[in-house]
Parts: C-alpha cells; sequence; structure tokens
C-alpha cells in the first residue's frame, strides 16, 4: 500500500501541487450491545480508505475514496489538486509551512498490549459483557435497564508526504462499560454508570477496579443511590469536580479554545493571549499523544495524521497561557513548533487540529484536604459530556454528585450540570489533589466540524473551584 | 455513477449480494444495505479555505438464523466488498451462540413511498461555485457593522442514495440530493465577545446566495450590550423556532422512539392514549414531507416512510417503530428505521446498525404572532433565539435537562427589553410538554428536521 500512496504524492506533485500529503486507513471496529437478557448488537466493521491532501498556492484540497484501484486513487488526487487550485483563488490567509526533514516511524511506536483484541474470540469478548450486565442485576428490584456494551477499533495507520516520510504504527483502544436505569417510587428514571478501557489489552479487563464485576457493580450501585438522590440546587456554589470531569473541562472547555485553526482566524478567546495569566497558579492542563498509559491510563497516538510525532504540549502552565494545539500550517503561522495534533476521525475527512489526550497537571491535595477545602457545595462526579462555544462558554453534565456541608458528604443529588464561561472558572481553581489518571474509550469521542466520535483521551486530579453555575432546580 | 442510474446500479449489487449470500448459507436470512453518496464542501474563516471533494460508499449485511443475529459492514459497495462482509457476518454467527428471541423476521416487501423534492440543479453545484457563495457569505458578514470580527462559512453540495434487499424479496433504493449553508459570526465591543449564526439546508431549491451572512451577523451585533440577569428564579421562556425545534428533537424526538419505550428508557411508555402536553400542542412526524431533509421512499430498512402523529391535541397518540420493536411491542412499523438522519448521524452511515429515529417532525402552529405572544408576558420572561449549548446532552430516562442558553433577551411587562449574559435553563423536558404556555404562528423549518413556531413554557429555572 505503502507504494500506491507514494504514487499519489508523486501525481499531486506531478500536477503541481507544493506539497502532498497521502494516507491509508485499515481500521477494524467491533461493537457488542446487549440490553437487559438481549444482545442488540453484535457488530464488525471494515474501514478502510485513502485520504490525499494536496497544497497549493495557501490552500488545500482534500479528496477520499474507499478503493485503492489504480484508477480511483487517481481520479481522487486529481480531485484533491482541483479543489486546492479552486481554493487558492479565494484564500486570503495561507497556511503554508515549511519542509522539514523526513519522519521515519519505529516498531516500537505501536503500544505493545498483552492480550490484543484480536488474539481473542467474539466468545470471549461477550462473556465480559455478560459478566457485566450480571454484577449489575445484583442492584435491587428498582432496576428498569441494563445496557451492557463492549468496543473495540485496532489496525493499521500510514502515512507519507512530499518530504518522504513514511509513518507506519497501529491503533488500538477497548472499551468495556455498563449503563444501569432504575425507577423511584416516584416513578422518576435515574442512572448509573461504570466504565474502564482506553489503549490497553483485554488483560486490563482482569485488574482491579476494571474487571466487569467493578464496572457493573460501580453501575448498579450508583444507580441505586441515585433512588433517594434529590435534584441539584440551581445557583452559584463552591465545587469539587472528580478527576473523568476535570478531564472533560480541560477538554471541552479549554482544549477546543486552544486549537490553532480557532486561534489563527481570532475565532478563540485566546487568540493573541500566550504569556497572559488566565489562570491560577493551580491550572496547568498538558496535552501529550503518549502519555504514561499504564499509570495513567488514556490513548496511545505517536503521530498525527500529518505525521508529526507527538508532543507533550503544556498549554497552560500555572495559569500562564504557553502554547496552542497545532497542525503544520497553524503552527508555522503562529511562529510556534507542531504539536501532534493534527487528526481526522478517519479517511473522509481532512485531518485539522485536535486533542490526544488533554488533562489538568495534578496539585498537592489529598481527597480529605480537597473536602475541606471545599467546605460546602457541590461534588461533581462522572461525566456525561460537555460543549463549548466561541466565547469560552461552556456546559458539562456530571451523571450524579453529591452536596458536602462543612467538609463532610451529606446527600447524594441527580444529575448536574455545570456552566459559566472558562476564563472564569481558571481564575476560581483553587487547588488539585495528587491523583491524576486519564480516561478514553471506544464509545463517545470528540466532535468537531462534523468529525465525530473522535477518540480522545481526558483526565485531571481532583479540582477544588471556588464558584461555579450550576442548573438544577430554583427553590 | 450518475443520479439517474444510482438506484439501478445500487439495486443490480444488492441482487448480487444477495445471490452470493444464499450460497454461503441458504438456512439464514440476509438483508443488505448500500449507501452511496458524492459530497462536496467548502469551508471559509477569515480567509482560510478548507475544501473537501469525495465520495463515501459501503455495505452493510445482516445476517439471521434460528434467532441468532450478526452485523458487518464494510467500506466499498463494490461485489467482491459485498462477498466480504457476508463472509465476516457468517462466520461471526457461527462463532458465537448468542440468541435474540425477540427477532421474528427482517422487513417485508411493501409498496414504497415517495422521494423528497429534487432539483437537479444540486447536482450541477461544482466547488467553484460553492467557494464563491461561501465567499459572499463571508463579505456581506463583514461589511455588515465593523463590530462583526470573526466570520466563517460553510457550504455544502451532497447527492447520493442507497440501496435495500433482503431474502424475504424486498428490493428497494431511494435517492436525495441537499446543499446547505452555514455562516458564523463573533461581534465584538471590548471584552465582550456574542457569537450567532444562521443556516440555510435545502432540497428543493439552490441555497440563498445572499441574506444569511447578513443575518448572522445582525444577530451577533444585536446580542452586545447585554445586561446580567443577577438572580436564580423560575421564569416563563420564550423559545423561537431554532430554540423549540431543540427541544423538541432532545426531548419527544428520544421518548417517542419504540426502542427506548420497549427498553424501559421511555417516561412516556405507559401513556399512549392519555394527556402529556397542553391541548395546543399537536406534534407530528413526517416521512413523506416533500421538502423534508430526512424525506425518502424507503426508511433505512426498506420499510415505505409515513407521516405519523405522535402527539394530537395534548393526548399521546403513537410512537415510532422500525421492524423489530414493532413486533416486540405488538404494533407495525411506522417507516422510522434509520442509519443515517439529517442534521446528526454518522458520516458512515453504511456502518451504523439500523436505530429508530423521528424523520421530519412538525409542530402544529397556533395563531398569535411573536409580538403578540410577548406582549401577553405580564411579568418577566427570557427570550431564547437560538440553540442553547447542552440541550442535545440530556438523558431520555431522567427528561431532565439544563443548557446554557445564550442568546437572549429579557421581556417585561410585554416588552423585548435588551441582551442579557448567558443564562443557564433548567428542567424536565416531559413536564415542560405540560407546561405549555402558547405556541406562535410563526412555522419555520429548522436545520434540526423540525418545522415549529415559537413555543412557550411556564416552569423552568433560570440561573443568570
Amino acid at each position: 500500500m505503502l507504494g500506491k500512496l507514494q504514487k499519489c504524492v508523486e501525481l499531486g506533485e506531478k500536477l503541481g501541487a507544493g506539497f502532498v500529503e497521502a494516507r491509508f486507513d485499515d481500521l477494524t471496529l467491533r461493537t457488542l450491545y446487549r440490553v437487559n437478557g438481549t444482545w442488540k448488537d453484535i457488530i464488525l466493521r471494515s474501514r478502510a480508505g485513502v485520504g490525499v491532501v494536496c497544497y497549493y498556492g495557501g490552500a488545500s484540497g482534500y479528496s477520499f475514496t474507499s478503493s485503492d484501484d489504480h484508477e480511483e486513487l487517481e481520479q481522487t488526487v486529481n480531485k484533491a489538486f482541483k479543489m486546492a487550485k479552486a481554493s487558492a483563488r479565494a484564500v486570503s490567509l495561507k497556511l503554508d509551512f515549511d519542509r522539514k526533514p523526513s519522519v521515519k516511524s519505529q516498531r516500537a511506536d505501536t503500544f505493545q498490549v498483552k492480550i490484543h483484541p484480536q488474539a481473542e474470540n467474539l466468545g470471549y469478548k461477550t462473556e465480559l459483557v455478560n459478566r457485566t450486565v450480571e454484577k449489575a442485576q445484583e442492584s435491587g428490584k428498582n432496576i428498569t435497564n441494563i445496557m451492557g456494551l463492549y468496543g473495540e477499533l485496532h489496525g493499521r495507520k500510514l502515512f507519507t508526504n512530499s518530504e518522504g516520510s513514511v509513518v507506519d504504527w497501529n491503533f488500538e483502544i477497548v472499551d468495556l462499560q455498563c449503563r444501569v436505569t432504575s425507577k423511584t417510587a416516584s416513578g422518576d428514571l435515574v442512572n448509573g454508570a461504570g466504565r474502564a478501557g482506553g489503549t490497553v489489552g483485554l488483560e486490563h479487563f482482569n485488574t482491579e477496579g476494571s474487571t466487569p464485576e467493578d464496572i457493573g457493580n460501580e453501575a448498579g450501585a450508583h444507580a441505586k443511590e441515585q433512588l433517594k438522590a434529590r435534584p441539584c440546587p440551581a445557583g452559584v456554589f463552591r465545587a469539587l469536580i472528580e478527576n473523568r470531569l476535570a478531564g472533560v473541562l480541560a477538554h471541552e472547555s479549554f482544549g477546543h479554545l486552544s486549537e490553532g485553526d480557532f486561534v489563527v482566524v481570532g475565532g478563540s478567546p485566546l487568540a493573541g493571549k500566550i504569556g497572559a495569566r488566565l489562570g491560577t497558579e493551580h491550572a496547568t492542563i498538558i496535552d501529550y499523544g503518549t502519555p504514561n498509559i499504564s499509570e495513567l491510563g488514556g490513548l496511545w497516538l505517536p503521530y498525527d495524521d500529518q505525521g508529526v510525532k507527538a508532543n507533550e504540549t503544556t498549554i497552560l502552565d500555572a495559569g500562564i497561557l504557553k502554547h496552542y494545539l497545532h497542525s503544520r500550517g497553524t503552527a508555522h503561522h503562529l511562529h510556534q513548533e507542531p504539536t501532534g495534533n493534527c487528526r481526522a476521525v478517519h479517511f473522509g475527512f481532512v485531518p485539522i487540529p485536535r486533542m490526544t489526550n488533554t488533562y489538568f497537571a495534578p496539585g498537592d491535595l489529598t481527597k480529605e484536604e480537597a473536602l475541606e477545602l471545599l467546605n460546602t457545595g457541590v461534588y461533581a462526579i462522572q461525566t456525561l459530556g460537555g460543549q463549548v462555544e466561541g466565547d469560552g462558554s461552556f456546559l458539562f453534565k456530571a451523571i450524579r454528585g453529591y452536596w458536602v456541608q462543612n467538609g463532610k458528604i451529606k446527600e447524594p443529588l441527580r444529575e448536574v450540570s455545570l456552566s459559566g464561561n472558562i476564563l472564569d472558572l481558571l481564575s476560581k481553581v483553587e487547588g488539585a489533589t495528587r491523583d491524576l489518571s486519564i480516561h478514553a474509550g471506544y464509545f463517545g469521542g470528540c466532535g468537531k466540524s462534523g468529525q465525530a466520535p473522535l477518540p480522545c483521551g481526558l483526565g485531571g486530579p481532583e479540582l477544588v473551584i471556588g464558584e461555579v453555575r450550576f442548573g438544577g432546580k430554583a427553590s | 455513477m450518475e443520479y439517474e442510474n444510482l438506484k439501478n446500479a445500487l439495486l443490480s449489487n444488492v441482487d448480487m449480494g444477495l445471490k452470493y449470500a444464499s450460497t454461503v448459507d441458504r438456512n439464514a436470512e440476509f438483508e443488505l444495505y448500500l449507501f452511496y453518496q458524492q459530497r462536496t464542501l467548502v469551508n471559509i474563516t477569515q480567509g482560510v479555505v478548507d475544501a473537501a471533494d469525495g465520495i463515501v460508499e459501503g455495505n452493510a449485511v445482516r445476517v439471521a438464523k434460528q434467532n441468532r443475529l450478526s452485523f458487518t459492514s464494510s467500506s466499498g459497495i463494490s461485489i467482491e466488498r459485498i462477498k466480504r462482509s457476508v463472509n465476516e457476518a457468517v462466520a461471526s454467527l457461527r462463532s458465537v451462540s448468542i440468541k435474540d428471541t425477540r427477532f421474528k423476521r427482517f422487513c417485508e416487501p411493501k409498496k414504497p413511498g415517495k422521494e423528497g423534492a429534487f432539483t437537479d440543479k444540486i447536482l450541477n453545484l461544482g466547488k467553484e461555485e460553492l467557494i464563491e457563495i461561501a465567499n459572499g457569505m463571508v463579505k456581506e458578514a463583514q461589511d455588515f457593522d465593523k463590530r462583526i470580527h470573526t466570520v466563517g462559512s460553510e457550504c455544502a453540495a451532497e447527492w447520493g442514495g442507497f440501496a435495500v434487499g433482503n431474502t424475504l424479496g424486498l428490493q428497494q433504493a431511494s435517492r436525495s440530493a441537499i446543499n446547505r449553508c452555514e455562516v458564523y459570526c463573533i461581534a465584538v465591543a471590548g471584552e465582550e465577545r456574542r457569537t450567532a449564526w444562521e443556516a440555510d439546508v435545502t432540497r428543493e431549491r439552490l441555497i440563498k446566495t445572499s441574506g444569511v451572512g447578513v443575518e448572522a451577523a445582525r444577530k451577533a451585533v444585536n446580542l452586545l450590550g447585554a445586561q446580567k440577569l443577577n438572580k436564580t428564579t423560575v421564569l416563563p421562556t420564550i423559545w423561537s423556532p431554532v430554540a423549540a425545534a431543540a427541544y423538541v428533537v432532545a426531548g419527544l424526538g428520544q421518548a417517542a422512539s419504540g426502542e427506548h419505550v420497549v427498553e424501559g428508557r421511555s417516561p412516556i411508555a405507559d401513556k399512549l392514549g392519555k394527556e402529556v402536553g397542553n391541548p395546543k400542542l399537536t406534534i407530528t412526524d413526517n416521512g413523506q414531507s416533500p421538502s423534508g431533509v430526512n424525506t425518502d421512499a424507503i426508511d433505512a430498512e426498506g420499510h415505505p416512510q409515513q407521516k405519523t402523529t405522535l402527539i394530537a391535541k395534548g393526548e399521546l397518540s403513537q410512537f415510532v417503530f422500525d421492524t423489530y420493536y414493532a413486533h416486540i411491542y405488538g404494533s407495525e412499523s411506522t417507516g422510522n428505521c434509520a442509519r443515517h438522519s439529517r442534521p446528526f448521524g454518522s458520516t458512515l452511515p453504511y456502518e451504523t446498525s439500523p436505530s429508530i429515529l423521528p424523520k421530519n417532525m412538525e409542530v402544529e402552529p397556533g395563531r398569535k404572532s411573536l409580538d403578540d405572544l410577548i406582549a401577553s408576558i405580564d411579568g418577566q420572561a427570557i427570550l431564547i433565539v437560538d440553540t442553547p449549548i447542552g440541550i442535545f446532552h440530556s438523558n431520555v430516562a431522567t427528561g431532565e435537562f439544563s443548557a446554557v442558553a445564550q442568546s437572549v433577551f429579557l421581556v417585561e411587562k410585554g416588552e423585548k427589553k435588551f441582551p442579557l449574559q448567558p443564562v443557564s435553563v433548567s428542567g424536565n423536558f416531559y413536564a415542560g410538554l405540560r407546561q405549555l404556555l402558547a405556541v406562535g404562528d410563526d412555522l419555520e423549518k429548522t436545520i434540526f428536521a423540525v418545522e415549529t413556531p415559537t413555543l412557550i413554557f411556564d416552569g423552568f429555572s433560570i440561573v443568570g
């Protein structure tokens, strides 16, 4: 396949492109989905295709095909070049970049797991789901629905370009989840969830805290606890944000605003603010494609879809804005180095600046000290996702929470939503715990410019925040 | 591939694929789905141009045997790729003994419905023309007001179709061509940044080449000078058509799904024939609306698409179903099987296993204009003029939502006063239907495939 991609590059250059990138994805996706006693989905997907970017006159054109036929590939290159040429007439902000020495990947760039999902049969994986659901079933007669999900995504990613780079590695991610719905005495439905995954082998589901029984138990127990939870009060309160939710905060509210494509066009409130204080000394945010997975968890992304090696990028350093997340073009325009953040959700899309693993750096508080510092407010836990707008406004959902009074956990709260403006919020981070964890999975993912769901890792320690707006029930 | 020949070409491969499948296992039932779409997309933001042009094509195979089911998909629609999917689906079925005792059969052949409106002008919409339109939109937005700081525009044209066949003798196909544009603006005054967007999505004509940029810019500028509400309270909320559309999709759009009903996740599962909303409320799902962006002759498993009344004068009339969940519920499919639904759904629809989604929802309009509705407010209310962020991050089971309405105005004593800084709006979707105060006459097609007028709800919590 490499030869075919190299021919695409040659053809693009022959047509007149100043620079050409060609990539091939050959991915396998497996989804298993059980609802109560029924297997709803047993799905296998093969996703293979070629994408070509041609650069011409400061603009780029992209085309793609699911075929590896010679004629189809030629047509694909032709389309990409014609798009670039037509775009060049309209471009006024050019995102050129300098040529660099070629990049060659190594075999060791692929993360090695003990039990690769390909090594086990379907029965092994359905049993993981069965064990999860069966454990969750033990959590009471109020349960109306239990979902057990298993997902895996793995396969080859091959890239070459006009510099002669050859990047050839294997992507891998697995995920095991359980979601439980229970009915309260008054007829309201409440939820609980448990999950484990990331770039790990199936051996991960034998480790304490991540076994199918642990996941099922977590979902069931929390749904049971929610039966007696009250709605979160509406208003502005102090908050303790749990690790996974801190990750959503880092990703949704700040990470997106630091993406180079938003910054170069002035769409981000972070544009032109390198060196400015945007948060307290407790707020440090990092994006890193190859974190220490065995200790922290997360997603392994040694290269982006422009063939740039993963970087550990400190975006916000103790409250000071240091760096943006880049494609080669945005990095050159903003006089920074590429960060290995140019990614596409699949071969049907052009790579754009996206996050890899984005997380808050840990602090020095113990859990008890964090609760004490919180004093009275909301402890928000787990995540249902979130959203951010170009002005920094955000909304996140936590699956559940607790009301904390004088440093003591008092009572469970139902689904909690947090909103505000990220720049306000970062200026109110009062402390962080010592425990850093990064979370990633097959289900869900990041959405941007129509490209979703892109697997991303996110995480952090627990964060104490002085003031957060909670949506809920106004008294 | 030409638009004219598309259905025949897809159906021919479906036929060959099914014949091959029956040689692999003559005792199994097969369903084959092929998808083909040409997409051209141009995005211009502050002079940066991104453009893409390509073909999305793929196949999906479902196989069923003695209550065992499996699903396999792969990129491409050639007979070789289809054979690969068939082989993998059968291998998957044989490798594990898991039964779905609720499965009865795939969709039975029926006379198809009608394809939606079509203009061949969309087929001829080339990249140069899209670039010109996108550029024009940026320029008119920038020229509108010097406080417009950032403008992005995106224009796209896509045409294609899908075909479904199964071993019960069903073989049907449907085509569509859609074009769309969006303009996104940021208005800046000092430290204040306000965002707004405007869009045009249509299948029966070409997208508007002017006016969309101006409207986006006008909306953004109108939001400048926002004041803080400065309180936590309960107030009536006036949801403009685009905001109301998001409410309807995120709430009833999920709860009326036969899947959520059967699986015990829909709180209105036991409310059929009962009052679930104000008598002013009538909502239908119209899979045969000529201008609906999700209108097709058949749904994603080959059942004819149709019009289904969901709520009639406040009473819950019907849920929407595919064949699988209709069998379990003891009902008939309503032609709502989906693998792709605008504006949501996968960018590779053939990879998505069939689910249930509304097609084009329609809220029956009332008789009062927006001005009359505003004039009828005695005390204070919040006017929401754009999609609140987070509205789709809601949970069907609880119905509880909490969203941040960014584009909001204070209404006081019958008058629209001034823009507000973002407020959080929280409540329960289903309680909201009962707390509906009024329905406007300003019916509007929105990008969420919902046609709705302004809706006013009481009882939601506001934090601002």
